[in-house]
Order: C-alpha cells, then sequence, then structure tokens
C-alpha cells in the first residue's frame, strides 16, 4: 500500500535525488567531477600513507581499505544526512502532504547513485592494483548492491523518524556511526578478530556485507552465499522494522517540527 | 445515492501547547518540568460526509478550528481519534509556493512542485502548457523564480495546484491572489472544476463567496460543528452570532 504510494511519488525522489547530485558541487569550478576526484585522492592518501608511514602487514592495504570503505561511506552518509532529512524539509512536511518516506528513500538513492559513480574508481584501482581477476565474481556486486541498499534504508528510515522526536540523535549518530565504523571489518579483516569474539560480529549487518565486497575485489574470490544471504536477512527484516518505525511515528512529524 | 468523496467519523484533535518546550534529550532529563504541557482540544466529535462533486464552504471566527480541519483532510497532521477517509487524489491551496527553490527558473519549478503533488513526470509533460499559459508567465518562465514579483510567484504556485487533476481541492483564504483580473480567472477556473465533478471545499472569511460558489456551508463553533446546511440559512445565524459576540466583548 505504502509501497504502491511510494511509487506514483517517484518523480518526487528523482527531483530530490537530482538536485542533492548537482546542488552538491555547485558553484565550484570542477563541479560534477569532485565526485570522482573524491574517492580518487582518498585511495591516494590510503595507499601512500599505509604503504609507507603505516605498514600494516597486509599486502596493498590501500586497495584492502578502499573497496572495504566505499561501500562503508555509503551506509554512514546516509544516516548522517538521513537523520535530518525530515527537518531540513520542515517547510515542506508542514505545509503539503506526500508520503513522507520520499525523503529518506531520496537520501539514500542520492548516496547510493554516489557510491556507484565511487566504484568507477574502485573498479578502476581493482584493475590495476590488483591480479589474478576472476571477473565472474563480479557478477555477485549486483547482489550485493541490492542488499546494502535495502539494510541502509532500513537504518535511515529509522533515524530520520527519530531524529524529529530526539533533536540530540543526530549528534550521538556522529559517534555511534564512528564506533559501528570500527566495529566493522571495514579497516582489519576479520581473521584479526580474536576468536572468542568473531561471533559477537554475526550480530552486525554490515560485517557480511563488507566480507563479501572484500572477498570479490580483493581476494578474487567468489563471495559465501551464505553471507549474501544473510546479508540479505538482516536487510529485509530492518527494512521492513524501518517503514513499520518510521509509518507510526510519521503521522506526528508536522507537530513536532 | 451519490458517492462519498470525504467521510468523517467522530473525529477528535487535540494539540499540545507546550509552556517551555524542551528539545534536546538533556534538557528533557534535567528540566523535565519544562515539558509540562497543557492539553487543547481543537476539533471535537466532528462527523461530516461530503459528497462527490460537491462544494462546501467553511465558515468560522478565528481559532474555531477551521484551518486545523483542512489540515486534518490534507493528511498533514492526524486525528487523536476518529477515522478520516478520503476517496481520491487531493490536492491542497493552503500554503501556495512551499517548495519553491528561488534559484530555479520557473520551469523548473513546476516540475518540482508538481512532483510533490504526486505528478508524474510524463504528466507533468503534459501539463506544463497549461499551466504557464494560465500564470501568464510565458516571457518569465526560464527566469529563477527569485526576480518574480510576489504577484507572478502566487499566480505560479496557484496554477500549478489548480492544473493538478485533483478529485478533492481543499481551498484555505488563498482566493485574494493577484489582481482582480487574475482572481476572476481562478473562480472561472474553479467554477469549471466543479462542472467536471471535481469537490472543494473553502475555508474563507468571506460569505460573500461562498454563497457565490459553494453548495452548502459548514460553521464551525469552539471546535464543534455548529450548523451544516443552506449557506444563507448557516451564514445568517453565523453573521448574527459574530455581532452579538462583538458586542459582548465591547
Amino acid at each position: 500500500m505504502i509501497l504502491k504510494e511510494i511509487w506514483q511519488y517517484r518523480a518526487m525522489i528523482s527531483s530530490l535525488v537530482y538536485r542533492d547530485l548537482h546542488g552538491r558541487y555547485k558553484g565550484s569550478v570542477l563541479g560534477f567531477l569532485w565526485t570522482f576526484i573524491n574517492p580518487l585522492l582518498q585511495l591516494l592518501v590510503y595507499s601512500i600513507v599505509f604503504s609507507v608511514i603505516m605498514r600494516m602487514g597486509i599486502e596493498k592495504y590501500g586497495l584492502f581499505l578502499f573497496v572495504a570503505l566505499i561501500p562503508w561511506i555509503f551506509l554512514s552518509s546516509s544516516i548522517v544526512n538521513g537523520s535530518n532529512c525530515i527537518i531540513d524539509n520542515s517547510n515542506l512536511v508542514c505545509k503539503i502532504y506526500f508520503p513522507r518516506e520520499v525523503l529518506p528513500i531520496a537520501v539514500v538513492n542520492s548516496n547510493f547513485i554516489n557510491m556507484l559513480y565511487s566504484f568507477i574508481i574502485v573498479i578502476g584501482a581493482v584493475l590495476i592494483y590488483g591480479d589474478n581477476h576472476v571477473y565472474i565474481n563480479w557478477l555477485y556486486l549486483p547482489l550485493l548492491f541490492i542488499a546494502e541498499y535495502v539494510i541502509v534504508l532500513g537504518v535511515t528510515l529509522i533515524v530520520a523518524a527519530l531524529t524529529v522526536y530526539i533533536r540530540d540523535l543526530a549528534h550521538i549518530l556522529n559517534i555511534l556511526v564512528f564506533a559501528w565504523q570500527f566495529l566493522t571489518p571495514v579497516l582489519y579483516p576479520l581473521s584479526m578478530v580474536p576468536e572468542q569474539y568473531q561471533y559477537l560480529f554475526e550480530f552486525n549487518p554490515m560485517t557480511n556485507i563488507i566480507v563479501a565486497y572484500r572477498d570479490i575485489l580483493f581476494y578474487n574470490a567468489a563471495p559465501d552465499i551464505l553471507v549474501i544471504l544473510k546479508a540479505f536477512v538482516y536487510g529485509v527484516i530492518l527494512m521492513a522494522l524501518g517503514f513499520v518505525i518510521f509509518g507510526k511515528l510519521k503521522k506526528g512529524f508536522a507537530e513536532n517540527l | 445515492m451519490k458517492d462519498i468523496a470525504i467521510y468523517l467519523s467522530n473525529v477528535y484533535k487535540k494539540y499540545k501547547i507546550y509552556h517551555d518546550k524542551a528539545y534536546t534529550l538533556k534538557d528533557k532529563i534535567l528540566f523535565w518540568k519544562r515539558n509540562r504541557f497543557e492539553e487543547r482540544w481543537i476539533l471535537q466529535d466532528i462527523n461530516l460526509e461530503i459528497l462527490k462533486g460537491e462544494s462546501v464552504g467553511i465558515v468560522g471566527k478565528n481559532g474555531s478550528g477551521k484551518s486545523t480541519l483542512l489540515k486534518l483532510l490534507t493528511r498533514i497532521i492526524y486525528p487523536n481519534k476518529g477515522e478520516i477517509k478520503l476517496f481520491g487524489r487531493v490536492a491542497a491551496l493552503l500554503e501556495l509556493g512551499a517548495g519553491f527553490h528561488p534559484d530555479m527558473s520557473g520551469r523548473e519549478n513546476i516540475y518540482i512542485n508538481a512532483s510533490i503533488f504526486g505528478l508524474s513526470r510524463k504528466e507533468i509533460d503534459e501539463k506544463l502548457n497549461d499551466i504557464i499559459s494560465f500564470a501568464e508567465l510565458e516571457e518569465f518562465i526560464d527566469n529563477p523564480v527569485r526576480t518574480y514579483s510576489s504577484g507572478m510567484y502566487i499566480r505560479l504556485a496557484f496554477a500549478i495546484a489548480i492544473n493538478i487533476n485533483a478529485d478533492i481541492l481543499l481551498i484555505d483564504e488563498v482566493l485574494a491572489v493577484g489582481d482582480i483580473a487574475f482572481q476572476e480567472k481562478c473562480f472561472n477556473k474553479l467554477r469549471e472544476i466543479k462542472q467536471k465533478g471535481v469537490t472543494i471545499i473553502i475555508v474563507s472569511h468571506s460569505t460573500e463567496q461562498i454563497e457565490e460558489f459553494c453548495d452548502k456551508s459548514i460553521w464551525i463553533k469552539n471546535g464543534k460543528i455548529e450548523m451544516i446546511g443552506n449557506c444563507k440559512e448557516v451564514h445568517e445565524k453565523y453573521k448574527y452570532y459574530m455581532l452579538v459576540y462583538n458586542k459582548f466583548n465591547k
């Protein structure tokens, strides 16, 4: 029911996404090119720092980090932007009816598209620095994109709705996302975690996602199907939870802004 | 038996009036006393059935709950109790131009604004010329909206809202837009829309406007429906009440 209505408002979602992607670098000389320059420079910094200064004992650590960090940034920026999306659009929310889900969905979509652009750089880096490519495994990537999208949408829906009622959440989230990143094997391989704690990482929906990305892009291995399946299960649960919580809380948005 | 367009049953709405609202967690915990609020019932026991194609006016003095009722119908806010059902696409002319982007052109704003009303890109393409010509902005449509005069701004907003093929149109005190010629044009357009069988709800302080345009009128007094019926009869009672009320308050 709500999905059907959101589909009807797809033009609104795409106009919000378009505005965000084009507005982001408006007025800058290089404009849209920044979408590519940003990840490129990040890669450069990581490669230099971790191959020259801070050697990690992992070969090609820069690439190791980069293939996990780009998907991670999709989650973290969606949560941080998403937590304020209702408040930032209070002039619309208080004056016009539209399914409120449109706002967090637009945030997630625009960060998702941004990640896809960044993946052009990721793929380029993998082709240049990596070896023994098994291209067939890349066919898993779209599956992984969808699984991550579903997880991110669920979390973003929840934080977007809660922040209207608890304004501090926007600040608390910065810390939480920061901590979450360190509790996800983004900076280190899962094998580095002491065995007695590894089961705890199973509860982290992002663990499976990051592990699978790295298997495909860094280790040139086929990801464990079970890992992708688990990611989907987490995703579906989170998304369902997100729509239910958001659907309950959205009725009070206009009065609490 | 005609179809029902709007159905309200036992609708109650209260607002919390905070004396000093705490927004942050710290304030909520430290100054929990600040969270004291009064609850005020704005609307009580509203029962209403409006048929498809009817035009209905709503009158009442300031603060009686008219605008709250309209906001409930647009689904910007929701009732505390009771049930509201609307059948068909709703367009509201409450806050004209909400969501306009000053730096974008009139044309871009048409696309953005109409998409907020739930139109697809294709539908907007079809309506674009109608909207531009109704707003009389042919020469300026590619200029940024911030360069528009307030009249042009309102004309554009009205033209978008009125050209959406809505089944239910909600209007709040916005018919005082533009110059007399444009007002006349709006009214003619509204009549045309009414002829097509669109349900129209108008909140206004101008009883003349309602009498000229609506089939019936609703008088809301202190959050309750005081009277529904023929415009002239309702307005007669309403005006008499306002007269007496003013005398008592002098």
